[in-house]
């Protein structure tokens, strides 16, 4: 109700760090980036070139920060900037962009486009130009605690649940613990599996661990949605509570930009490091892969392809981990065109799954990943983000398609050495 | 009225609308560091300005001024510039060749007697007669004496023509001096660099069309406006310097939190030139923000001062008569851009309300 276009122009300016203006003034204009981007690729609209979905930032930059840009502006030559463009950008700024980083990763002089496009998007949230669904969203994730609107009463009703299932103790706010998990509220609806498969290796591994009936939730809507105030609060509360516990290992969930807000972020948005260290599921079970506590048997003859989430691979830096663990238990494990930190992003990172306006881009956006999967042959793909896995799922089932998905931990618990004692 | 075939008819004529055309007047306004309220004038003096005979003899050189000149620009209004004065003779842009070429300037320095521009790249040799370098079987030496005769005013493009360049290098072989060592009874404009930086070429000659005089010039004969402040008054690197944060090898700490460049042979703080400002490539960067120090090319004997990377002993430029010259001039300086950059920044930061929830809506 208070947004407006004085806010998000003075947002803009309050971004406009070192890195922006360097980004800026060093773009050559070789269009490389539209072709790194999938919502370019697919669709062919040239509008979808990444560092034209940042134009509206980039005319603050010239108009306010450059010599030129000033004397012309203060000619009244220089180009405004006004609510009915930035109403324009929305869908480029949001929509259309994942956050997935393959256009930073092809930019011949290294300019940071997905960091871009998220401190721009600080500016696009104060001024009311964000989209719908993320807003409810990031509203639901104050409010309730959580994106979804998952209440700590439904997480300890899945705590439960999967105690009875595996029939192994997991320990709730156990102060002292070495490591404390949390999820993603997509783990939590849609695949408790994960936080049963934890219990199993966690069993076989001892490790001491706990979850806490406060902060389980990974997911930072204010990183995608794109306020620092808010993503904030939201760090904040992981970040009390574990230091409250005193635990030494917080474990990011598979998700992706869980997995980025957490580890990436959170220590620039509070303001100092933490007091424990950040690790990614994957980063654990493959240490505890070598240094031989993590022991399972038999493999799968399944053929298996793996789709890397951006966050993790590109974003994240972990791209051998997911492939030792798989070649751990199966036999036939076929890499997709473009693996590793070249891959293609699902389509629905960066807060884009929770825009219902972007689902036809979605899907159009598949096309890729259609073509990458079929490629491999494989029957079921593998992934380590719960994010992923959902927009997967309905990409497979809007193509008609058949191939099954897994998650990663699920599929090393699955092939656990029974009689460990 | 304006006549049909004064440069703004012309420019209108191929499409350039009338605010594109203040556009260029502004920047150049600024660029000649010319308070706004001149754009007017520079604009009703150019849009009068009738296409001026330009003579442009290249002699000992390496082509690359011009390259300067032609490599940066698609189709820009100083290109259209371009096609707006007269150029009647440039070895290396001309269609026409051999006899009909040389006629050509012929004809122009005949019919413009007196009034032509005559723009100079490339060193003259001297010695052995002039022989290490001719055209169409004259010598440099003699061509420049015969067009400099009618020509209203020269402008010497490059370091090579401005100060004998790398052929005047030590043990100078060819005996190769500056035009302005052979020419002394025309107003000459030295427009130095190894290359110049191609806006500073085509600014000096908007000046000359705006006030059909020479812009002010420096005792290197050079105009005040583009190299009266030097690359370090200006460089982005400066408060590193004045804090004494130095890199010490290209590829150290220092070096990757863009530290001064000074210790590993930066001439910035000798070398008088608009790099830090105007910056090369459409405005895209210059060498120091890409990483390596100034070579000091736009200044006399640049290569004869010792390796490139052998740091200069102490600064030359006392900081406070440069940022006195700056403030006088009107001049934003590159610290005050900063300055003002973070003020910008500082206020919206301050400015700063707290997003909550309930502002993500209008
Ligand atoms: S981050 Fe990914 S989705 Fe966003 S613009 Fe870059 S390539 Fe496109
Ligand atoms: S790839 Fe980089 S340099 Fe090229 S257009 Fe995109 S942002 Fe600019
Ligand atoms: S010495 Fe060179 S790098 Fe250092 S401040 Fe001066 S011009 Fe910049
Ligand atoms: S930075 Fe120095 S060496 Fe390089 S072009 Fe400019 S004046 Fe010449």
């Amino acid at each position: 109700m208070t947004a407006s276009l004085e806010r998000g122009l003075n947002a803009f300016r309050e971004v406009m760090d070192a890195p922006i203006a360097s980004f800026f003034n060093s773009c050559v204009h070789c269009g490389l980036c539209a072709d790194a981007c999938l919502f370019h690729t697919e669709t062919g609209d040239p509008k979808y070139t990444p560092i034209h979905k940042l134009e509206p930032l980039r005319k603050l930059w010239k108009r306010e920060y450059t010599l030129l840009g000033k004397l012309t502006s203060l000619l009244g030559l220089g180009a405004t900037i006004s609510d009915e463009e930035l109403e324009e950008w929305s869908p480029l700024v949001y929509d259309s962009c994942t956050l997935c980083g393959r256009c930073t990763l092809m930019c011949p002089v290294g300019n940071d486009i997905t960091y871009m496009i998220r401190k721009m998007r600080e500016g696009m949230a104060a001024s009311g130009h964000a989209p719908a669904g993320l807003i409810d969203a990031t509203r639901r994730s104050i409010e309730l605690g959580s994106p979804m609107g998952i209440k700590p009463k439904t997480f300890m009703a899945r705590v439960h649940e999967q105690q009875e299932e595996t029939g192994i103790e997991i320990p709730v706010d156990k102060a002292g613990a070495d490591y404390m998990a949390i999820m993603s509220s997509m783990e939590i609806m849609g695949y408790p599996e994960y936080l049963g498969s934890l219990a199993r290796i966690f069993k076989q591994a001892g490790i001491s661990w706990t979850v806490s009936s406060e902060a389980f939730e990974a997911t930072n809507s204010g990183i995608q949605i794109g306020v620092s105030d808010l993503a904030r609060e939201i760090v904040m509360r992981i970040v009390t509570v574990s230091e409250k516990l005193g635990v030494k290992y917080v474990i990011s969930p598979e998700c992706g930009h869980a997995f980025t807000a957490l580890r990436w972020d959170g220590p620039n948005l509070i303001g100092r490091p933490y007091k424990f260290e950040v690790v990614h599921i994957l980063e654990l079970l493959d240490q505890l892969l070598k240094d031989g506590r993590l022991k399972t048997e038999g493999k799968t003859a399944e053929s298996l392809t793996l789709h890397d989430p951006c966050q993790i691979v590109r974003r994240g830096g972990i791209v051998a981990e997911p492939r030792n663990l798989i070649n751990m238990v199966a036999s036939d494990f076929r890499e997709m065109e473009d693996a590793g930190v070249y891959n293609w992003c699902c389509g629905g990172g960066g807060g884009v799954s929770a825009i219902t306006r972007a689902e036809e881009l979605r899907f159009t956006v598949f096309k890729i990943k259609k073509r990458q999967i079929e490629n491999t042959g494989a029957g079921t793909m593998i992934t380590a983000c719960a994010n992923c896995r959902n927009v997967l799922e309905e990409g497979l089932e809007h193509y008609n398609m058949d191939t099954k998905m897994i998650g990663i931990t699920e599929l090393v618990a699955e092939y656990l050495k029974k009689d460990e004692p | 009225m304006a006549d049909e075939n004064s440069l703004g008819a012309i420019l209108r004529a191929q499409g350039v609308s009338r605010r594109g055309f203040l556009k260029f007047c502004s920047a150049m306004a600024a660029l000649m560091a010319l308070p706004p309220s001149m754009v007017p004038a520079i604009a009703a003096a150019l849009d009068k300005a009738l296409r001026p005979s330009v003579i442009w003899l290249s002699f000992q050189e390496c082509t690359g001024c011009t390259e300067s000149l032609t490599r940066s620009h698609t189709p820009t209004l100083e290109a259209l510039i371009f096609d707006a004065i007269s150029l009647d003779y440039h070895h290396t842009l001309q269609a026409a060749s051999g006899e009909a070429a040389e006629a050509a300037r012929a004809e122009a320095m005949k019919k413009f007697y007196g009034k032509y521009l005559l723009v100079v790249d490339g060193s003259i040799p001297t010695k052995d007669g002039g022989v290490y370098s001719t055209i169409a079987g004259m010598s440099n030496l003699d061509m420049l004496q015969e067009a400099a005769k009618g020509a209203a005013a020269i402008m010497a493009v490059g370091t090579c023509a401005a100060f004998g360049g790398i052929p005047h290098a030590n043990p100078n072989p060819t005996g190769a001096v500056a035009v302005s060592d052979i020419i002394k009874d025309k107003p000459i404009i030295n427009v130095s660099g190894c290359p110049p930086i191609p806006v500073v070429i085509t600014g000096v000659l908007a000046h000359y069309l705006t006030f059909g005089t020479l812009p002010e010039l420096d005792d290197l004969g050079r105009p005040k406006v583009f190299y009266g402040e030097s690359i370090h008054d200006r460089c982005y690197r400066r408060p590193f310097y004045d804090q004494g944060k130095f890199a010490k090898t290209f590829d150290d700490e220092g070096a990757r939190n863009g530290w001064c460049l000074f210790e590993l042979g930066c001439k910035g703080p000798t070398t008088f030139n608009a790099c830090a400002t105007t910056k090369w490539n459409q405005g895209t960067s210059f060498p120091i923000e890409s990483g390596h120090g100034c070579l000091g090319c736009s200044e006399p004997n640049f290569w004869d001062a010792g390796s490139f990377y052998q740091a200069l002993s102490t600064p030359i430029t006392p900081v406070g008569k440069a940022a006195a010259v700056a403030a006088a001039a009107g001049i934003v300086g590159g610290a005050a851009i900063a300055m003002h950059n973070r003020h910008v920044k500082g206020a919206a930061k301050s400015e700063h309300q707290t997003v909550t929830v309930k502002d993500l809506e209008k």
